[in-house]
Formats: structure tokens, sequence, C-alpha cells
């Protein structure tokens, strides 16, 4: 399989707070990578040096390497823009832009460049075909987005990325504010999407890391204890912070 | 048992004082409200924005010298109240002006009285006719007596009867109208917020958006502050050191004028423009600007096409404040702009708003306190105006967008 993300000897720092410590971790591509681990261990920090979006946050420090298709992220001369294009980004809380269905979708392509009414119709379209959202929004695109239902908002915030065309879909528990049922139907979105996209998902819910990812990596303060193929992870970890962790002896 | 009466006491006495004081506030704004209504409301009249402010004296006479009496009676009802003279045709009421003052004014003309039509002593060969909304001011004869107008009407027909000939009648025009000033406000409204509103937005965008927690930022956030306690009369002051000179300098303006005055405001808005733009650009959800950003958009587009629209209904209640203090503004205007009324309002001219319009009747001797309380009813009713659209536009937006969720 084909690297798509490498990170080498990552450190990140809040301040005076080390919260990655020395990360080497490997993503490959068309698969779905689960980020796990208790709260505050630095699983969401990680994705989000992925697409740079630590930057927003003052008083961020970054030593080390992240490299996504061998192009170097933190590298001064990397457009963040070019790197954030082809990174999507999902976020915990649905959080469609208050403006019609279709406008939110149309909102990534609009930013770049002017499109012609058909060329975005099509791509809008397709962006909702694929986050399995479409039939049910078809009569009314125009409608106000936040009139959708939790779930529903959450697909629509997969399609607006996908509507950038990217090659990567970072995923920051977009589950975790989504009832049993609207879970499953992401669940399954994603396993879909895995076939034409990487994913990298950080997850609370160990079943659902079990269930849709390819590798596993388990973070406990900052600290990347193990990385390994899912199935072999939750039966035969090979640490035993990770055993103690999946028994749910704590977390 | 006690506890439970203690504590009864203790929640009766907090509720009675906040009652107490509720009502104080409630009963003051409403008096404030009878007040300026019961004081004006006689004077609320559309001739007050039909007539100019200036009126202007005609001294007319009879065509002839050797003027024959018309001896004629009426041949309508007159009302009563009507003084008519039938050796000249002519009845005579009392009325009042648009400043609220006793007048005599025409009530009835014979069609064959012989003052049916007078010549402008003032203009060789001008003829004029008197009207009903002319104020009679006084009536010379040509014996030198002179019957006025202020001694009330019946005495003055009564002299007219016993008098034979007329030597001149003074009458002026129906003046004091309040249009002049009602324009100035417009216009100081529209360009006061055509100036500050793009300027304090952009202030409070780079406040939020830009500089954030620098300690630049912060220390302008601070003066912007001082600035909104400040008395706006040191605004005033300002503008006539820079703004008068500036206008003049530039244009054809030779002293205050509405630009000077508009820019004064301007200045004075923009403290409150600027806090209540970054209040509303703080309440936009950092998940908006993150999902912007993660779509690989900049962050002057994130910035005009995520968090600008957000906030504009706060940007809109901004622009009902700042209304709110152009209406209400006198003191920095009586050195900006002046405190003449005028009638032809131009951008470069002397001219006054309502409110200095106000300052200006009640310097006068004496004061005139209804004509004050009629332009505060309409500086209310404008003010109510404005504010609806601006709700109503601001409904428009939220519509649309806000339905159902947060």
């Amino acid at each position: 399989m084909k690297k798509i993300f490498d990170t080498q000897n990552l450190n990140l720092f809040y301040g005076k707070n080390q919260a990655l410590k020395n990360i080497n971790l490997t993503i490959y591509e068309k698969s779905v990578t689960a980020l796990i681990g208790p709260s505050g261990c630095g699983k969401s920090t990680f994705l989000r040096t992925l697409n740079r979006m630590n930057d927003l946050i003052p008083n961020v420090t970054i030593q080390g390497g992240v490299w996504f298709n061998n192009i170097s992220v933190y590298d001064k001369k990397t457009d963040v823009i070019d790197i954030r294009k082809r990174i999507g980004m999902v976020f915990q809380k649905p959080n469609p832009f208050p403006m019609s269905i279709y406008d939110n979708v149309a909102y990534g392509p609009r930013c770049q460049r002017s499109y012609s009414k058909k060329e975005l119709d099509a791509l809008v379209k397709e962006s909702l075909v694929k986050s399995a959202l479409y039939e049910e929004v078809k009569d009314r695109l125009q409608r106000p987005a936040l009139e959708l239902s939790g779930g529903q908002q959450q697909r629509l915030c997969i399609a607006r990325a996908l509507a950038m065309n990217p090659e990567v879909l970072l995923m920051d528990e977009p589950t975790s504010a989504l009832d049993p049922i609207a879970t499953a139907k992401i669940e399954e979105l994603i396993v879909e999407l895995k076939k034409n996209y990487t994913i990298v998902i950080v997850t609370h819910s160990m079943q659902q890391a079990a269930r849709i990812s390819d590798q596993t990596a388990f973070f406990l303060l900052g600290d990347l204890i193990e990385v390994e193929e899912t199935r072999t992870f939750f039966s035969t970890p090979k640490d035993p912070r990770s055993e103690s962790y999946i028994t749910g002896r704590f977390g | 048992m006690f506890k439970l009466t203690r504590r009864y006491l203790f929640d009766g006495l907090l509720q009675g004082i906040t009652f107490l004081f509720s009502s104080i506030s409630f009963l003051t704004l409403g008096a404030i409200l009878v007040f300026v209504f019961n004081q004006g409301w006689s004077l609320i009249n559309i001739d007050l924005i039909r007539y100019p402010y200036e009126s202007t004296t005609i001294l007319g006479a009879p065509l002839d010298e050797q003027t024959e009496f018309c001896l004629c009676e009426p041949n309508i009802a007159l009302d009563e109240g009507v003084f008519y003279s039938s050796k000249w045709g002519v009845g005579f009421e009392e009325g009042v002006d648009l400043l609220g003052q006793a007048t005599v004014q025409l009530a009835y003309i014979h069609p064959e009285s012989p003052l049916a039509s007078l010549k402008n002593k003032g203009i060789e060969d001008n003829e004029f006719v008197l009207l009903p909304e002319y104020l009679i001011q006084k009536i010379s004869y040509n014996d030198r007596a002179t019957s006025l107008a202020r001694r009330g009407v019946e005495r003055m027909v009564n002299e007219l009867e016993s008098s034979n000939s007329i030597f001149e009648i003074e009458v002026i025009t129906k003046g004091g109208g309040i249009g002049g000033s009602i324009i100035t406000t417009l216009w100081l409204i529209a360009l006061t917020l055509l100036i500050a509103i793009p300027v304090g937005v952009g202030a409070a965008l780079y406040l939020n958006e830009y500089a954030q927690k620098s300690q630049f930022a912060n220390g302008l956030r601070s003066f912007i502050e001082t600035l909104t306690g400040v008395p706006s009369i040191i605004f005033g002051l300002l503008g006539v050191a820079i703004f008068i000179p500036l206008t003049v300098a530039l244009t054809d303006a030779t002293g205050g004028n509405l630009i000077s005055g508009s820019l004064t405001l301007s200045v004075i808005l923009l403290p409150i423009i600027i806090r209540t733009t970054e209040e509303s650009l703080k309440v936009v959800p950092v998940d908006y600007r993150n999902a912007s950003l993660a779509l690989g958009a900049s962050r002057t587009q994130t910035t005009f096409k995520v968090v600008v629209p957000n906030a504009l209904p706060g940007i809109l209640a901004s622009v009902l404040l700042g209304i709110g203090r152009i209406v209400g503004e006198s003191a920095a205007l009586i050195f900006a702009i002046g405190s003449i009324v005028r009638d032809e309002i131009t951008l470069t001219d002397k001219s006054t708003s309502l409110a200095v319009h106000i300052y200006s009747m009640m310097t006068d001797e004496p004061a005139n306190i209804e004509l004050s309380s009629t332009i505060a009813i309409i500086i209310l009713v404008i003010v109510l105006i404005l504010n609806l659209i601006i709700k109503f536009i601001s409904n428009k937006i939220m519509k649309g967008k806000l339905v159902g969720v947060i």
C-alpha cells in the first residue's frame, strides 16, 4: 500500500505543555486509520496537525516532520490552503453554515474559482450522492441546512468536504453527537468512502474503531503507544497499556 | 415555623423593592411620554411640513387711494368667532400659527371688497390678494391711527368699521415650519451611517479577526471604550477644529455645514459601532470559521463569506443605536453644523437637525415648550419608523438561515 501520511519525531507544545511526544506514524492510502485513546491523550491534536488546523491556536510549537504525499506539511514553502484543499475535515459537532444545503456544499469550490451553474449543480449532486444524503434532500436543496437532523447535518458536512475532491478525510469524533441510528449510517458511509479516499478518524468508541478501521493507533498522554492492524490490535495487543485500555481498566 | 416566616418576610421585602423600583422607572418614562404628547399634540399639523420656517412681511395697500366702501353683507354664513366688517367686506377670526401663538387671520372676503386685491407696497406694480394663511399684523388708517392684531380681533374689526380709509395692511406669511430640519436630520442619518458603518465595521473586523489578542489591539480596545464615555460636545470641538476647516477647504462651504456635521457624528458613532460589531463578531461560532478554513478558504474569504453575514443582525443593531444617537445629538451639532434653521437644504450650507431645532425653540424668549414637544413627537415617529424598517430587514436576513436549530 502507498503511504499518504508520514510523521517523524513529531512533537507539539501548547505553550510549555507538551501535547504530542515523538510521534512516528504512517498512514496508508485508501484505508481507515482510527486514532483512539482516553480524553486528553493527544489524538485530536494529532489529527489537526495533519491539515495544519493547529495553526489557528496561539502559542503552538511544532517540531519534527509531517509529510503528506512527500510534501512537507510544515515547510515554509508549502501553501496551507493547498494542503487543506486536498485534506478534507469533518468535525465533532455537525457545523453546517447557516445557509442553504446547496450553498453549503458549493461553499468550498466557490472559494477556489468561479463555476458555471451547470458545473456546480453537478458537483453538488455528486457530493451529496457520495455522502448518501442526496435522496433525502434532493427536493429541498435551497432550504436552510440547519433544518436537517443532526445525522443529516453531519453527512452534509461530509458532502461539503467531498465537494473539494480531497484525497483524505480527517474525522474528529464525527459520531459523538449523534444517536445510534445516525451513527450506523455514518459508519456505513465511511466504509463506502474508503474505496476512494483515505480516512483518518478520531473516535472514543473502541467498538467503532474495531468495526470500521484497518489500522488503529493508540495514544496515551501524548505518546503513541501502539500502531497495529486493527484486528491484531484488538485481539493481541502488544503493550500492556493497550490491553488494559481495550479491556476497560481505564479510559 | 419561625424560619419560614422570616424567609417569607425577606422574599416579600425584596420582591416589594423590585416592584417599587421597576414601577418608578416605568412611571417616569410614561410621565415623560405623557408630558410630551400632552404639550405637543395640539400643534401637530401637516402645515408644519407644508410651510417654510422663514416668514416674510408684506405691506399692502388698497389699489385706489380713494376707496369706495363695500357696504356689503357676506353671501355665505360665517362661522362663529368671525368678526365681519360690512364697510370693508372682510371678516377676521382668531387663529393659532405654527408656533402656537394667537394670530388674526382672514376668514372671509367679499368679492366686491376694496381689499379683495391689494398692491404690494414693497414692489412696484405688484398686486396680491389676501389669503387665509396670511397672519394679519396691523392695519393703519389715513388718520394715522393703527389697529394692532395683538389687541384682539374684535377690537380690530371695530376700529376698521369706524375708519374711513385704509393706508396700509401689514401681513406676514405663515412661517415656523420644520420641514427643513426634518430633511437635514434625514440627511445627517444617511451620511453619517454611510461614513461610520464601513469604517466602524472595518475596525471591528480588524480587532476581532486579525489583531485578536495582541497588546496593541487590547490597547486600542480600551481606548475605544474610553471614547464612548467622552461627552459629545468635545467631539463638537473636534468638528470645529478639523471638519469645518476641512470641508471649507474642499467644498464651497463657508462655515458649519451638513458634511462637517455628519463627519462629527460619524466620529461619535464609531466607538459604538466598533464595540457592538465586535460583540456580534465574537458570538459567530468558531465552528463556522474552522469549517471554512478546513475547506481551503482563505482567512479573508472566511471573514467575508461566513463571519460577516452571520454578524449582520448585530451590525444592524449597531445601526439602530447609531440612528438613536444621531437623532438625539445636539451639543456637538450646535458647533459642527450650527443652529440656524433653514428651509433650503444644501450639503455645504448651514442647517439644523430637529434636536437642535428644539434647542433653538427653547432658547427663544419665551421658550416654546409646545412646539418643542411637537418636534419631540416627530423625532419619536422618525426613530420608530427607522427602527421598524431595520427590524424588518434583520428578520428578512435571519429567515432563510436560522430555522429551528441554535
